[in-house]
């Protein structure tokens, strides 16, 4: 497949959280304001990158060639939880501002589905290294369209007379359905 | 440590605490494969399964993991558990297998299953890890029922496979499209806090 | 005991027995895994070559995969082609199979899809769509119906019927369908396709 048209059938038509439904955590819960919203969605898609990357090595240096694909649920959950701890520190240490805008969603992420989901879906879609790569970047964005998206509309939900008991997760998870409903409009347009 | 009763230890999981309607957990596996009834079953069973056993594991083992790597030892018991049940579905269920496709090996992020070891298993003993375990299997196990059968009825008039509507009923697809999945469950969570509101009304007049 | 050691043994220790303990379950399941997955691909070439008795994988590359055919005697009944492409959302796998002349389908069979539920997905009914592959002529590029017609006379030697409301489903389908004939050409007269060394899948 054209790697372009991956990338756009990444963010848009196979999205993570409106297709897949992974990282619906974050996007529940990281989705009140359009900054925070941003930040998290930047964090996820420089941690899927990172993953994508590290996640094909894992998988086509070690994994298939030694037949160990039994382990790979072990190993990727391991290396994901060990990535986004390096990636944390490494952060702190390099760029403190871009630490403050970003660390305190780096250990969420951890037991975000998304990074993990991508990990599977990339070695279950049999990509090569490259796809794999615009695969993860594509996704992430994806993700980040999604929750600034979402934050958007709760923003403005904010002033609107929703019903007591659908108030915080119950209208959001409605708002995520129309948008779902709105992205299905992006299916076909891949070949 | 948790001194409530055993039942009351049990019956937590089904409404109070319950980790879908009321905690709000494990949101990712309800929405993604709830579209058949089958489906819904087969991955409640699932993490059943994993939440049972890295439970009872992680509680026995408690004294001998220092506080510092204890994270990192739950998630290596869990992945552990997690692969035995997507190797033992391939071999034995092959088409639920590739139904629900990535996820069941995404049971492992689940954030109830590490949740509970975090929040019970690691303080309790053996048997009240267990129980609560159990609880909260069937809590989570009812609500993929629940939502399964709503999106089936309705977005296939079919439940189980087994034709429940009659031919007059045309299909809501909606229902089994990912925007059916969010919707029916923004409903039941409102649906849910409601009912918990007039309880806690009731009792307090 | 130290705990930084404390935490090293304790950790190799966790992950010994989690790798002993699967590798055990490797061994009682992976022979099993890997049957089922030969099974499902045999049962699909019986489906789309009718009369199947042996089969044999010719030819292998990404997302396209030829099998030859034989019946009892050994005589060569066709071609099964295993593909995949992308669909309105997501893949479609599909196995159709053809005579060894490669001029007509027998069949068509979809393996795997996730098109839209109650439309798309109609791709996999005999009844709406699959049925009107049976016997197309296939010298020519296949092209589609459209409007749909309601039964396979009316439908001319190369056409095959669309599904009403899924066109881009049944396009996708016909696309990934002619552009694996286009190629199961081309490696035939590559000469890739001889049947080999007589060894049976």
């Amino acid at each position: 497949m054209n790697l372009l048209m991956m990338f756009v059938a990444a963010i848009f038509v196979q999205n993570y959280v409106l297709y897949y439904f992974l990282g619906i955590c974050p996007f529940l819960g990281v989705s009140k304001k359009i900054d925070s919203a941003v930040s998290m969605g930047m964090a996820v898609t420089f941690v899927m990158t990172i993953t994508a990357v590290v996640s094909w090595m894992i998988n086509h240096w070690i994994l298939i060639p030694y037949k160990l694909d039994y382990l790979q649920i072990v190993a990727f959950i391991l290396v994901i939880a060990s990535l986004v701890q390096l990636v944390e520190m490494f952060i702190r240490k390099i760029s403190p501002p871009l630490y403050q805008a970003l660390g305190i969603y780096l250990p969420l992420i951890t037991t975000n589905c998304a990074i993990m989901g991508l990990a599977l879906l990339a070695s279950l879609k049999n990509f090569s290294f490259l796809e794999t790569v615009i695969y993860g970047t594509g996704s992430g964005l994806g993700f980040t369209l999604a929750i600034v998206l979402m934050a958007g509309i709760r923003e403005q939900l904010d002033l609107a007379d929703v019903p007591e008991p659908l108030k915080g997760a119950g209208i959001a998870l409605i708002v995520a359905g129309i948008m779902a409903l709105a992205f299905t409009g992006f299916s076909g347009m891949i070949n | 440590m948790s001194t409530k009763s055993l039942s009351a230890e049990y019956l937590k999981g089904l409404w109070d605490e319950n980790p879908v309607f009321r905690q709000l957990l494990g949101m990712c596996p309800v929405l993604a494969v709830t579209n058949a009834v089958i489906n819904g079953i087969a991955m409640g069973l699932a993490a059943s399964f994993v939440l049972i056993l890295s439970s009872v594991v992680v509680a026995s083992i408690k004294k001998l993991i220092p506080t510092q790597v204890r994270i990192a030892s739950y998630i290596v018991v869990i992945a552990t558990f997690v692969t035995v049940a997507d190797r033992f579905m391939a071999a034995y269920f092959p088409p639920i297998s590739k139904a629900l496709g990535p996820y069941i090996p995404l049971i492992v992020v689940n954030c109830i299953i590490l949740g509970r070891q975090e929040a019970f298993s690691s303080r309790n003993s053996v048997g009240r890890s267990f129980i609560d375990a159990l609880g909260m299997s069937t809590g989570f196990v009812l609500a993929l029922l629940v939502l399964s059968s709503i999106r089936e009825i309705l977005g296939a008039g079919t439940f189980l496979g087994m034709q429940v509507m009659g031919s007059w009923f045309k299909p809501w697809i909606i229902m089994i499209l990912p925007a059916g999945a969010f919707i029916t469950l923004g409903i039941l969570l409102g649906i849910a806090l409601l009912v918990e509101q007039k309880t806690r009304e009731r009792r307090a007049s | 005991m130290n705990l930084s050691v404390r935490m090293v043994v304790v950790l190799t220790a966790v992950g010994l027995i989690s790798g002993g303990l699967l590798s055990v379950v490797n061994l009682l399941t992976a022979e099993r895994i890997e049957l089922n997955r030969l099974k499902e691909i045999e049962d699909a070439i019986t489906q789309v070559v009718p009369g199947t008795v042996s089969s044999q994988k010719l030819y292998e590359e990404d997302k396209f995969t030829v099998y030859a055919s034989k019946d009892a005697s050994g005589q060569e009944l066709g071609y099964a082609v295993y593909a995949s492409g992308t669909g309105f959302q997501d893949i479609i796998v599909l196995m159709f199979g053809t005579d060894p002349a490669i001029e007509t389908i027998n069949s068509l069979t979809i393996l795997e899809q996730k098109e839209t539920p109650g439309l798309g997905a109609k791709i996999t009914d005999q009844q709406a769509f699959l049925r009107y592959w049976k016997g197309k002529d296939i010298r020519q590029p296949l092209t589609l119906r459209k409007p749909a017609v309601g039964s396979p006379e009316e439908l001319g030697a190369t056409e095959v019927n669309t599904i009403t409301g899924a066109t881009i489903s049944s396009d996708k389908v016909m696309g990934v369908v002619n552009l694996s004939l286009e190629r199961l050409r081309q490696i035939k007269q590559e000469g890739k396709l001889a049947s080999g060394d007589g060894h049976v899948n």
